[in-house]
């Protein structure tokens, strides 16, 4: 018998069959709920088109898949080739070797930033380091200077912590009003791995730090020899060398064979391709601490050495990228963001539907570790055509809180490129779609420089 | 039982300051000690840091992996250059040698008289005396200039040019130019600031040596903060980060944030103007299709030309002879093609090789011959 019209055949049967089920059904839940099923119906019904995935066998449930023997070292599905990193003409030197590729944090899951997807920023290009032909040195303000092949470096105890970094120009470019209409470009200079290595205290432990050691250079070891300095109380609470990142080695993105970490600071701090490290009393005045990653406030006075990348927060689902326009009226849907603070842990994470003016707290979510990525959650119940102005603000264990762009703006101008964590704000339009816009007021000079909020007594 | 890292203490006086406990800590996790970076610190008690269990018996073992560097590797890659001169070796070059070597290997990315291009910094926009009352701009309004931050008005320190200048560029081959080259740059580059040295201006004539670098006064050394220098540096910096007002940051217990009337009165719903940035590669998809299967359209000259020889030959200023320019092309290929050939695969002058693309040979040579026929 054709299958196809056996199908139709029993359709009439069915359909009835299922309106008395579906009355019986209704009879029952009505008077436990009137409203959960508004707007979804959970219940077969032959009334509408079956769908394809379903009823038409496709051919991988039927034929042979690869071979075991292909893609020994996985990839990612084809059909997820989109979720990639991206890069922007407008931050790039002419030929992308001093440049920045970011995370699409639109599609990130949980918080661990798969390899191939973690922010890529070089200052020479990316390197391709042979681990046989490449040696640590640590030397200056210790009692026995030394070097290190990448074998006798693994050697010594290992330590696994999981950390974002963060570049501080992350949101730089929008200091002076929004500039993407996408997560991954206003937030995407950020990842979040998990990093294992050994901790530089433990390798201090035998080569004997001299009292004077104040500071701390790391140098790279790419075209670019990338130097900064680091004080040393850094370096004996929680500063590593690392080769994993989510239990392999390092991408050479991300300095293969060795990177420092530098847990919650700078990203620029975290220098890939390590080759040296010097202890000395005084500071180095490295190009990138001074020329770059200063903040340069309204009075004309730079703030260098500014290491913590400050608490932050963002809305991750809905975003521009993708929003909730094919939402039906009624539907529960999730709110989830990320919040994150390089001064120590997140302790609470409030969600505004009006641009910041009011707030609710939402829900952490999973592992909150310090220094991390950390999930945050709030279920709504979406109204088809409504407005929102969806902002999030996290505070962490430090005590610290994201501030107002006001705030922010008046404290350290619009010219400060670096370290701006102000509340950020995603316009839901009646249509569903997500537009990133600022709750920002118009500003002014006074006599002294300084900057005050127009139109405010 | 608290169990606190003591090891640590004896390594480093100013791991104890960071390390050292309050008496009353009762939960392992609550921090109680500020980081000298304004935030808080996880001391390892009871065998764990924060919620990460450690191995404490590392601090009782000295582990004695690796062998003792020897002098002439310490030398070799011991090339840091200090504010007051440790590390900076002997050595002149004068401006007018510093103009030569620009000209050769740094104007196809800095621009005429450092003026940059193509995404790389500028080098000078004049007189950095003066250009450094710039550093008070702020653009609030459209059309307001902004601070100039250049070597001359921004940096605080000299030392910090030569060092970069020496170990890290012409950027497509770093750590080729000689001391010498290395002095005459860092006098090009002062000339081009219009900056004097002990009061003698360096001029077109200046000659620059170990003795006169080391008196460069940088007109913005004193506007930065906090203060860095000196042996007890550190506390300076320990205390700049526990006043959240330096830098813009707010304070608040959790139970007094504020939840309503959070936004200023004036406050506004502000868009991004005229479609904001939105030069994404690739660009923004998030649908789960298979990809393109891109044509074999065989190799494009054009495109390979853009992304590869544009920057330095598209444009006038950036020392390479510009597409379009008979007389400036004429110059090379009166010497034969297989000249200019080989120029480009083996780099010239200020060209890497290639152009710094990974072309193969037969493909740079397609783009050489677009480049020559549109210039003849």
């Amino acid at each position: 018998m054709d299958i196809k019209k056996s199908q139709q055949a029993s359709k009439s049967d069915q359909t009835e069959t299922n309106a008395i089920d579906r009355r019986d059904f209704f009879r029952k839940t009505a008077a436990l709920s009137a409203t959960a099923l508004a707007g979804t119906s959970i219940l077969s019904s032959n009334a509408m088109a079956d769908d394809e995935a379903i009823m038409k066998m496709p051919k991988w449930a039927s034929a042979w898949g690869d071979p075991i023997t292909k893609n020994l070292y996985g990839m990612p599905s084809e059909y997820e080739h989109n979720v990639t990193r991206r890069y922007t003409k407008l931050l790039a030197s002419g030929n992308f070797r001093a440049s920045i590729a970011v995370t699409p944090i639109h599609e990130s899951k949980g918080i661990i930033t798969p390899n191939g997807l973690f922010f890529s920023r070089s200052h020479g290009g990316i390197a391709h380091i042979d681990p046989n032909e490449h040696r640590l040195m640590i030397h200056g303000l210790v009692e026995k200077p030394i070097v290190l092949t990448m074998k006798e470096l693994q050697r010594y105890p290992s330590v696994t912590r999981t950390h974002f970094i963060e570049c501080p120009a992350n949101g730089g470019q929008e200091w002076r009003g929004p500039q993407y209409n996408s997560l991954q470009f206003a937030k995407g200079f950020m990842s979040c791995a998990e990093w294992t290595g050994v901790y530089i205290k433990d390798i201090l432990n035998d080569l004997g730090l001299k009292p004077t050691a104040q500071w701390m250079l790391a140098e790279g070891g790419d075209s670019s020899k990338m130097g900064r300095t680091i004080p040393i109380d850094k370096v004996l609470d929680d500063a590593m060398i690392v080769w994993g990142q989510n239990g392999e080695a390092l991408r050479p993105e991300q300095g293969y064979p060795i990177r420092l970490l530098v847990p919650g600071w700078e990203g620029n701090l975290c220098v890939k391709w390590l080759r040296r490290i010097e202890f000395a009393a005084e500071p180095w005045y490295c190009k990138e601490e001074t020329s770059k990653y200063s903040v340069l406030k309204p009075n004309g006075k730079a703030v260098q050495h500014f290491y913590a990348n400050e608490v932050n927060s963002t809305v991750v689902s809905p975003s521009p990228e993708i929003d909730w326009s094919d939402l039906k009226d009624g539907q529960i849907i999730e709110i989830e963001g990320l919040a994150w603070s390089g001064m120590g842990t997140i302790t609470s994470v409030d969600i505004s539907f009006n641009g910041g003016r009011t707030y609710t707290e939402a829900k952490l979510k999973g592992l909150v570790l310090p220094k991390c990525w950390t999930r945050w959650s709030y279920m709504h119940t979406y109204k088809k055509g409504e407005k929102l102005l969806l902002t999030s603000r996290a505070m962490d264990d430090a005590g610290y809180i994201q501030p107002t762009i006001d705030q922010e703006i008046t404290a350290v101008g619009v010219e400060a490129v670096y370290h701006r964590n102000a509340v950020e704000t995603w316009e839901v339009t009646p249509e569903g779609k997500i537009n990133h816009v600022q709750m920002r007021s118009n500003y002014k000079r006074a006599k002294d420089g300084s900057i005050l909020i127009e139109g405010e007594a | 039982m608290l169990k606190f890292n003591t090891k640590l203490v004896s390594i480093s006086t100013a791991a104890a300051l960071t390390l050292s406990m309050t008496a009353c800590m009762g939960d392992a996790i609550t921090p109680t000690k500020a980081s000298i970076g304004g935030g808080v610190l996880y001391p390892v008690v009871d065998g764990k840091t924060g919620p990460y269990h450690v191995n404490t018996d590392i601090e009782k073992l000295k582990i004695n992996n690796g062998r003792v560097a020897t002098k002439d590797e310490l030398h070799a890659w011991n090339t840091d250059i200090m504010p007051d001169g440790t590390g900076l070796e002997e050595g002149e070059g004068s401006v007018e040698e510093g103009e030569e070597v620009y000209e050769a290997k740094c104007v196809m990315c800095h621009g005429d008289f450092g003026s940059g291009g193509g995404g790389y910094p500028s080098l000078s926009k004049g007189s950095a005396e003066e250009l450094q009352k710039t550093l008070t701009n702020q653009r609030l309004k459209p059309d307001t200039d902004g601070p100039v931050r250049v070597f001359g008005t921004y940096w605080p320190e000299a030392s910090t040019l030569w060092w970069y200048i020496k170990d890290a560029m012409p950027h497509p081959s770093t750590g080729t130019l000689s001391v010498d080259e290395t002095y005459a740059l860092v006098a090009y580059i002062l000339n081009i600031n219009e900056m004097s040295i002990d009061g003698e201006e360096v001029d077109d004539e200046y000659v620059l040596n170990r003795e006169k670098f080391l008196k460069v006064k940088m007109p913005n050394k004193g506007n930065f903060e906090p203060n860095i220098d000196g042996p007890d540096s550190l506390k300076g910096i320990r205390e700049y980060w526990t006043h959240p007002e330096n830098f813009g940051a707010i304070k608040v217990k959790p139970a007094e944030r504020c939840m309503t009337n959070c936004q200023k009165p004036t406050a506004k719903v502000v868009y991004i103007k005229n479609g904001g940035i939105n030069d994404f590669h690739p660009p923004m998809a998030v649908s789960r299709n298979l990809p393109e299967v891109k044509e074999e359209k065989g190799f494009d000259a054009k495109i390979a030309y853009e992304a590869n020889c544009a920057m330095c030959h598209g444009t006038d200023g950036m020392g390479a002879p510009v597409l379009g320019d008979k007389d400036g092309w004429d110059e090379y290929t009166s010497k034969g093609m297989n000249n200019v050939y080989a120029n480009g695969i083996n780099g010239i002058n200020g060209m890497p090789p290639k152009g710094g693309s990974s072309l193969s040979d037969k493909d740079f040579k397609t783009v050489v011959d677009y480049i020559v026929n549109l210039s003849k």
